[in-house]
């Protein structure tokens, strides 16, 4: 029989929540501190594990090469259509929550929602001869949004991190970020919109739709 | 010859006799670029193109689209040949367009163009292109002026913000219904969050005017604050504009009957006429200057998912096929960086024609 090969996040929160879940299944990781990439469960030979950046945990889903794995709603929704057609959730689960907002210049009194938004971005490209810029690392989920808003005059302009210092630095006007407690974004001098919300996110348990096993009812 | 070969055959021989009706008539042909800069198709109406365009990203990095379009790529080697004066244009070629799943179509045409005109060009693009269809029968002819929208809206009783708002996504059918359901619903500000930021308003004032937040001047951000305080909220009524609006885009009658319904519409909506006179009275000279036997529709929707679309538009029909389109784009030049130009233009679309 071959093994079921599984993915989980390499660090963070994400990782210590993932661990806990499974140890609730009694499937405990050896040597979860150690610095190797992979893992197994203690008493367990089923699996095969690795521990990998929350979206490259996607990608082998899709690929095949995984065949289950715990990664964010909102990475996976990020990709394009193509990327992610071989991957189905099995269950959103109770960690990982953050949303994906809209946030513009605590000073911006004028821009309180989506529509004030729209009409500040074509008074924007039609003052300055160009269009309002959105730092942003989720740049397909951003634009689908502000597009089915109205809001078409604006560029986006990918963040590799620290997208909340953009707007403060002249590289963007504005700012789409994830947030769990929205307070990083007020440290920065940042307000989310009234209607900014993009996505609601959390841990979601995922299975590469080739896997037939029982396992992917793990959760459910 | 193989049936394609046949076709082909037949559609370079039709392209052939069409492009030199247009010569007759003063157009002079050129070849237009297959390959667009994206940033300019964005320039126009935004990221939302960037959907229904085919891109790619060139050896440097520069995104570039195949054109989806010929009257874009017209206007844009206008603007780059630098041209001031009138131009009669005319071009054959394929545009590339992908549809709401993403699948390509690809669209050949043949168009003419009159760019920078000081007279009204609507007539001789109009008879030009409806020479080329004299031999078919039963065709419908569709047409609009989508600028009566644009007065109608600014007729009605609403804050400025909302009329420009209507008129900008008119053409985005899904978005446009969307605020329609805003509007009546007046859904615009959130008055708890305005009481809180008028603090940080006096705050702001003290401020330099000239000092930059998030790309914004200061004096930007208060004055506009300030003027979206005072238009009007809560003293218009919505739902009786949106009324007025969703009758408006029923009006689709034979243009003999049009004078009869738009003037039960303006009694019915207490709306002043003579704003529409002008926009009515073209209408009836363009309607002139076609064919008695042809069966001509007037239909407020027409027209307005052609994002470029300012004035006069018309569509050729033939057993539910588009033959032909064409209309007026006084804004296309400009947006796409040069200098307001007024144009009109329409195409043949071959492969319905065949």
């Amino acid at each position: 029989m071959s093994t079921i090969k599984i993915g989980l996040p390499s660090k963070g929160r994400l990782k210590e929540d993932c661990l806990k879940l499974f140890s609730k299944k009694k499937l405990n990781v050896k040597n979860s501190n150690s610095r190797n990439y992979f893992f197994q469960f203690e008493n367990n030979k089923k699996y095969e594990g690795i521990f990998l950046h929350a979206r490259e945990i996607i990608e082998r889903l899709n690929d095949g090469t995984l065949d289950i794995g715990i990664s964010g709603l909102d990475l996976l929704m990020e990709l394009p259509e193509e990327n992610r057609k071989n991957i189905k959730i099995m269950k959103e689960l109770n960690f990982g929550f953050a949303e994906l907002v809209v946030a513009v210049p605590n000073d911006w009194l004028d821009v309180q929602n989506i529509a004030d938004l729209e009409e500040v971005s074509f008074e924007f490209r039609e003052k300055n001869i160009r269009r309002m810029r959105v730092a942003t690392k989720y740049p397909k989920l951003t634009e689908e949004f502000f597009l089915s808003r109205g809001i078409t005059e604006f560029k986006i302009v990918d963040s590799l991190g620290a997208t909340e210092s953009y707007p403060f630095t002249g590289s963007a006007e504005l700012i789409t970020d994830i947030t769990s407690t929205g307070t990083t974004l007020k440290e920065n001098n940042l307000r989310i919109i009234s209607d900014g919300k993009i996505l609601q996110s959390s841990a979601c348990f995922m299975i590469s739709k080739k896997f037939k096993g029982k396992e992917r009812d793990l959760f459910i | 010859m193989s049936v394609a070969l046949k076709k082909k055959k037949k559609k370079e021989d039709i392209s052939k006799k069409i492009l030199s009706s247009f010569k007759k008539k003063g157009f002079n042909f050129i070849d237009l670029d297959m390959v667009i800069d994206t940033d300019l198709l964005t320039r126009r109406s935004g990221e939302a193109f960037k959907k229904y365009a085919l891109n790619f990203k060139d050896n440097s990095g520069k995104e570039i689209s195949l054109r989806p379009d010929l009257t874009i790529a017209t206007a844009i080697q206008y603007i780059q040949n630098k041209r001031q004066v009138l131009n009669k244009i005319s071009y054959y070629g394929s545009a590339f367009r992908l549809d709401k799943k993403g699948k390509l179509n690809v669209f050949d045409q043949i168009g003419c163009e009159i760019i920078n005109s000081k007279s009204a060009p609507e007539q001789l693009v109009l008879t030009t292109i409806l020479s080329s269809f004299r031999s078919i029968q039963k065709k419908e002819i569709i047409i609009n002026d989508l600028n009566l929208f644009s007065v109608l809206v600014n007729l009605l009783n609403l804050p400025k913000r909302w009329k420009l708002r209507l008129i900008r996504h008119y053409s985005r059918k899904d978005y446009f219904n969307e605020l329609l359901k805003r509007l009546e619903t007046s859904y615009d500000l959130d008055q708890k969050k305005i009481k809180i930021d008028y603090n940080r308003l006096s705050e702001l004032k003290r401020l330099n005017q000239k000092k930059i937040i998030g790309g914004r001047s200061v004096g930007e951000i208060v004055s506009r604050f300030e003027k979206k305080i005072k238009d009007p909220r809560d003293n218009f009524n919505g739902s009786q504009s949106v009324k007025i609006i969703q009758d408006f885009l029923k009006i689709r009658v034979p243009f003999k009957k049009l004078q009869i319904s738009l003037n039960k519409f303006f009694i019915k909506h207490n709306l002043d006429k003579s704003k529409f006179n002008n926009n009515l009275k073209k209408l009836s000279f363009l309607n002139s200057s076609i064919q008695s036997n042809e069966t001509i529709i007037f239909d407020t929707k027409f027209g307005r998912e052609t994002q470029y679309y300012t004035g006069f538009a018309f569509s050729l029909i033939k057993k539910k096929k588009e033959l032909a389109r064409g209309g007026e784009y006084n804004n296309l030049i400009k947006t796409l960086g040069g200098k307001q130009t007024p144009a009109f233009g329409a195409a043949i679309n071959i492969n319905n024609l065949i």
